[in-house]
């Protein structure tokens, strides 16, 4: 048992590091460190999830008044481990990826090593703190965490506070990650409140009591809390802003591991503080889930920012995992508790697999970026023929993505897509339906996801260069490889493997009430299997006939004799002489049929200037066609929501004078006030 | 002893027949046309022809345009390991369900898209485009199609379904039953590039889609790909007539029971053969933008199959 | 016939039924839907006819006979002259594009089961199945009347309306009293030849038969 004192040192003491020393050294010492306390958080978590005994941190008693608890148990744990299993490729990774990446106009040299310093003492307080919200026993350690990890990774985000979009992305991030924190906090409040203590223990044992009324006041304040967090439309306004602004490693971490905590604090909240509740629970985090993952994979489609576009994919995912999460909860409202272990298995899994691929994703598209110093997709181009590793890294990912065996990506949502079909096996008619149209989105999502990552895979590493960024790209360091090629990996292992995730699932599970973790989700051998055993696939074995089988078709056509000599030539064009990379499909023209199906959805606004030849207008100059797609739906909400709270914070703005006296006697006010309320309450 | 030769020979009888099938519907359609038509043996000397020639391959191509090829015939041949062709259910019935079927044949066509993008071409660039259009709006029908089946049987399993339609052959006539085949029917077109979706015998560059990602394409590895093709649509039309009526397949293998399923097998993939070369006669292509129109008919097919055999039950 | 095929086929005749109005959702030309209406009258004379023999009751052929000479034959026979009449006109615009309508029907059927279930579970006919679909078939037939614009798909929405209700009553019942089904008959015959006359009206007057145009009228 290692415990979790070792890793919060590590954090700390690569925190300090990075303050402490000079120059550049700053900087690589605290991401070693940072990885160094990933790998001892994975550890702790990997003991705690073996050996079924929680690992307990306790402060100093000397700091009683702080009244911070801490206890890893399983299901923590699990989100423990998929932290480290993106931040440990992301420390190696940023090692050489946030070298010398000084602006290149101003003042160079110096600005450089303490910018890098001071993210390198942010990413240790981040690490520590996603690691600390996973780990909290009680209410106020948890906000304080949940606070801190907000905040190290608006840091993040922001940067040095040079780029105005960085600066806006954080705004949004800002304004979003303290909305969901309040609502957080208010579902926490009433719970301690009823409980009469803020420990989970407590909150637990008094599960049953607080009436229904309460019990879904909470749960919907916490889905909406951690929803915003998870990305969750219509709450992820954020996310195609922030990811895309931060540094690359930082946007893996964010989108693989801080993410899925929002799925942590719901299966927290819901399920185990709440012990669960009536099924329309589950129906309500089931609809968000699918209309997340129809939305974000839509968008992401349309995308050409290849950072935007994995952010946008990573909204489908986090929809994906609470589509799981939301027909567990339905199960578990029915009382089936064989089914509810493997619907939230199902979605604990994509958690799991999306961290994986997703970090790989992140990190291959800051492996373009390094190179070509742009994340337009319309830039780029050939690179395959550049960075061949990294492209093959990247095709590893994208692969998974869009869920093609023998990859992780396809053992969860076929363990999903089963879920599904078994949830038909409820008694009410109208369920059973919905769960058609579950199965339907599903797959919709799961088809438009392939389609866009040929596309995000296609268009940047294939065909010809399209700008001399691109022909110039040069593959990056060999420690940013090799954290790819560790993730590509473990997407290949975690697909190949799924019976070693599921009894690892078992255990995560186990402790949940109304969850039957071990009999419905243990089974020997390399199967994954549908609930009730009512189908199984081997992916192993899978792997293994599609790689016999093409091994055999090589040596098959050689046998033959058939050998072919192989000519190279120009690519065919009907018969004009010269190739350029303006020939090629655009990534905007790739998505086009797409865009025209589901132009209801879009709304694209389109915009046609044709320059004529002043002689006559049957010579055309000059085209230009522009189409924008905005996120229409969410830019009215919010904007409906702006006008509502403007006129309020206008009358705020009264009590605002700027004379520190008069703000003074504010503070002397309220304290009166809630003094004169605790006297009477 | 015999139950293991029954992959192999499905795999056998999948390369060998496959072109053969693919001959027989040009030549039905040809006839119907009012044209003579190439004898059904033609696709067999098309595959001897091109194996016998040069690469001639884009300057600009990478490995990815090399390895499409194999990985495209090579995810055609395992689906032709995991669908009950002759028997059910199969040794290797644990491996894989129809989900898996499903996206193992997801698996070629992405590569096949890539591989379509990879020489720099426009063509090949607006068939990739077009292809996944079609394939990611035909991916929920499949799924329902497969929710459906599932639903009867209780299982995704290939063996089961087959085992309970044998087991009870009234639902044959039962509604989820007959729309989950009509909806299956109607993706088999859009997968395997048939009339009304996709002309197989065009190759006028705007009207294309498949053909064009294979544009690039000569000598072996156009073969392989032109097989693969052939292979496709034969086991896309095996699995329809095989799940819908399953009466042939051999539950216990033995040489006989075997012959009679290679025979049974034949007989129910010609009969489809006729009917599609009927309705290709008939039908002319769909513009792009009305094939996502026919597959929400399909879409709604499925879906009503499966509320249906959910009242039904 | 036994009684588990019966409840099969009867149940596949009445998804047919509704099958063929959809159909008319995805077609676009007033000829298709004048030809998927006939096809859908002749797989309402099947699920009679089907009914007739699980419930050997006689009086039900007569019924086919007659739905068959109104609505297979004859009806059509009168939309197709009046369509020649008008001019070979198609359903350009309709309010509703066709995937969504398409999508709409989707929800009506799911719709459909929901409020069909009481009476299913109630019901102890063998025919039971169908209900619900017989259900959809009003809904599709409510929805191509209100979202296609042509006078002509109006009718031909309200024949599939009337399609679905009796399919309905056949259904329920299993087997509706002559004299009722008689009166429901006039009344159809009734109603469809006002209606035509009042598509001819529409056509003299604004040259078109898209119903869009009366709007003109308030002015």
């Amino acid at each position: 048992m290692i415990g979790l004192l070792p890793m919060i040192t590590t954090y700390l003491a690569g925190s300090a590091a990075a303050i402490a020393l000079p120059g550049d050294r700053g900087r690589r010492v605290a991401q070693a460190l940072a990885g160094a306390g990933a790998l001892l958080g994975l550890a702790t978590a990997l003991s705690v999830i073996g050996s079924g005994k929680a690992a307990v941190f306790d402060l100093p008693s000397s700091v009683p008044a702080l009244g911070l608890a801490f206890r890893l148990d399983a299901l923590g744990a699990f989100f423990l481990a998929l932290i480290g299993l993106v931040a440990v490729p992301a420390a190696i990774y940023a090692d050489a990826y946030t070298k010398e990446e000084a602006p290149p106009s101003g003042t160079p040299g110096k600005a450089a090593p303490r910018s890098g310093r001071l993210a390198g003492a942010t990413l240790n307080l981040f690490l520590l703190a996603m690691s600390l919200v996973v780990s909290a026993a009680n209410v106020l350690a948890f906000l304080f965490a949940w606070e801190a990890m907000s905040l190290a990774s608006y840091l993040l985000v922001v940067g040095d506070g040079e780029k105005a979009e960085s600066v806006s992305a954080g705004r949004w991030y800002a304004g979003m990650a303290h909305a969901g924190f309040g609502l957080i906090a208010a579902a926490f409040f009433l719970l301690a409140a009823r409980a009469g203590g803020d420990g989970f223990e407590t909150i637990r044992s008094l599960s049953s009591s607080p009436g229904p009324a309460l019990r879904n006041v909470v749960f919907l304040l916490a889905l909406l809390g951690f929803g915003s967090k998870a990305g969750i439309v219509p709450l992820h306004v954020w996310l195609p802003r922030a990811h895309p602004a931060a540094p690359s490693h930082v946007s893996a971490l964010m989108s693989g591991a801080m993410l899925p905590i929002g799925v942590y604090g719901l299966l927290r909240v819901g399920l185990d503080l709440l012990g669960g509740g009536p099924p329309w629970w589950g129906g309500v985090v089931l609809a968000l889930g699918a209309v997340s993952a129809l939305k974000g994979v839509l968008y992401a489609l349309t995308e050409q920012d290849l950072k935007r576009l994995l952010a946008y994919s990573s909204i489908e995912n986090l929809g994906i995992v609470f589509m799981g999460i939301g027909i567990g909860f339905v199960f578990h409202g029915h009382g089936r508790a064989d089914l509810a272990a493997v619907a939230l298995a199902a979605g604990l899994y994509h958690a799991l697999n999306h961290a994986a691929f997703k970090g790989l994703l992140f990190l291959g598209s800051g492996a373009v970026l390094k190179a070509t110093g742009t994340r337009n997709l319309e830039e780029m181009g050939g690179l395959i023929k550049r960075m061949p590793q990294t492209a093959a890294c990247f095709l590893v990912g994208a692969a998974a993505i869009a869920a093609l065996p023998p990859l992780n990506g396809f053992a969860s949502e076929w363990l999903l897509l089963q879920v599904f079909m078994a949830g038909a096996s409820l008694p009410e008619g109208l369920t059973a339906a919905l769960m058609a149209l579950a199965v339907g989105t599903l797959a919709l999502a799961g088809g438009l996801a392939a389609a866009c990552f040929v596309k995000a895979f296609g268009i940047p590493f294939l065909a010809l260069p399209r700008s001399r960024a691109a022909e110039e790209a040069r593959e990056v360091a060999g420690s940013m490889r090799f954290a790819m090629i560790a993730l590509a990996a473990a997407c290949a292992l975690l697909g190949l493997a799924p019976s070693v995730v599921m009894s690892f699932l078992a255990r995560v599970l186990g402790g949940m009430p109304g969850v039957d973790a071990g009999g419905a989700l243990f089974r020997p051998g390399s199967v994954l299997e549908a609930p009730q055993g009512s189908s199984r696939i081997a992916p192993p074995l899978l792997a293994l006939c599609l790689i016999v089988v093409i091994a055999a078709l090589v040596v098959g056509l050689r046998l033959l004799g058939v050998r072919g000599r192989t000519r190279l030539v120009e690519t065919w064009g009907c018969g004009r002489t010269v190739q350029t990379s303006r020939m090629e499909i655009t990534s905007m023209a790739f998505a086009e049929p797409l865009r025209r199906v589901f132009a209801g959805l879009y709304r694209p606004t389109k915009d046609l200037t044709i320059g004529f030849h002043p002689e006559s207008k049957y010579f055309v100059r000059s085209i230009t066609y522009r189409s924008r797609i905005r996120s229409w739906f969410e830019e009215d909400l919010y904007r409906s929501f702006y006008d509502l709270l403007r006129p309020l914070a206008a009358s705020g703005r009264l009590i605002q004078s700027g004379s520190v006296h008069l703000y003074l006697a504010y503070i002397v006010a309220a304290l009166l006030i809630f003094l004169l309320l605790g006297r009477w309450l | 002893m015999v139950s293991f030769l029954v992959e192999p020979l499905q795999v056998a009888l999948t390369l060998l027949l496959a072109p053969g099938l693919v001959g027989l519907v040009r030549l039905l359609k040809a006839r119907l046309q009012g044209r003579r038509g190439a004898p059904v043996r033609q696709p067999y000397r098309e595959l001897v022809k091109l194996f016998g020639k040069e690469r001639v391959v884009s300057r600009n191509a990478s490995w990815i345009f090399h390895a499409t090829p194999f990985v495209v015939l090579g995810t055609t041949l395992v689906v032709a390991l995991l669908v009950p062709l002759l028997a059910a259910p199969l040794p290797l019935d644990g491996v894989g369900d129809l989900v898996v079927v499903a996206y193992l044949l997801l698996l070629g066509t992405f590569f096949l898209a890539l591989a379509g993008l990879d020489p720099g071409s426009a063509f090949g660039g607006m068939g990739a485009s077009r292809e996944m259009t079609i394939a990611a709006l035909a991916e929920p029908t499949l799924a329902l199609a497969i929710f459906a089946l599932a639903v009867g049987a209780g299982s995704t399993n290939l063996g089961r379904i087959v085992a309970r339609t044998l087991s009870d052959p009234v639902e044959t006539l039962g509604p989820g039953h007959v729309m989950a085949f009509a909806a299956l029917a109607i993706v088999m077109i859009a997968e395997c590039g048939r009339l009304p979706v996709d002309n197989p015998a065009t190759h006028l560059e705007l009207t294309m889609i498949h053909e064009a990602m294979l544009l690039e394409y000569s000598g072996p590895h156009l073969a392989l790909l032109e097989w693969a093709g052939h292979m496709k649509f034969f086991l896309f039309l095996a699995l329809i007539s095989n799940l819908a009526f399953p009466w042939g397949v051999a539950v216990r293998p033995g040489p006989v029971a075997l012959a009679i399923a290679v025979l049974a097998l034949a007989v129910k993939v010609v009969l489809l053969a006729v009917g599609l070369a009927f309705l290709e006669t008939q039908v002319a292509k769909l513009r792009l933008f009305r094939v996502p129109e026919l597959l929400a008919v399909s879409f709604l097919l499925a879906l009503l199959a499966v509320t249906t055999s959910f009242l039904v039950r | 016939m036994s009684a588990d095929l019966y409840t099969r086929l009867a149940t596949l005749a009445s998804s047919l039924v509704l099958l063929s109005g959809i159909a008319i959702l995805w077609r676009h030309s007033l000829q298709a839907y004048i030809a998927s209406f006939a096809r859908q009258s002749l797989l309402f004379v099947m699920a009679i006819l089907i009914v007739a023999v699980g419930e050997k009751d006689p009086r039900l052929y007569g019924m086919a006979l007659m739905v068959f000479a109104l609505k297979v034959v004859f009806i059509p026979r009168v939309l197709r002259r009046v369509q020649r009449h008008v001019g070979a006109e198609m359903e350009i615009h309709p309010y509703v594009n066709t995937p969504v309508s398409l999508a709409l029907a989707g929800v009506l059927t799911l719709l459909a089961y929901a409020v069909a279930q009481p009476v299913v579970a109630l019901s102890e006919a063998p025919t039971r199945g169908g209900i619900p679909l017989a259900l959809a078939v009003v809904f599709v037939g409510l929805l191509i009347l209100v979202s296609r614009r042509s006078a002509l798909t109006q009718i031909v929405g309200f024949l599939v309306l009337e399609n679905g209700i009796a399919l309905l009553a056949v259904l329920v019942t299993s087997g509706v009293p002559l004299i009722v089904e008689l009166g429901v008959f006039l009344d159809v015959l009734l109603g469809f030849l006002v209606m035509q006359v009042f598509v001819s009206r529409i056509r003299e007057t604004f040259d078109t038969i898209d119903v869009d145009r009366l709007r003109g009228l308030r002015h």
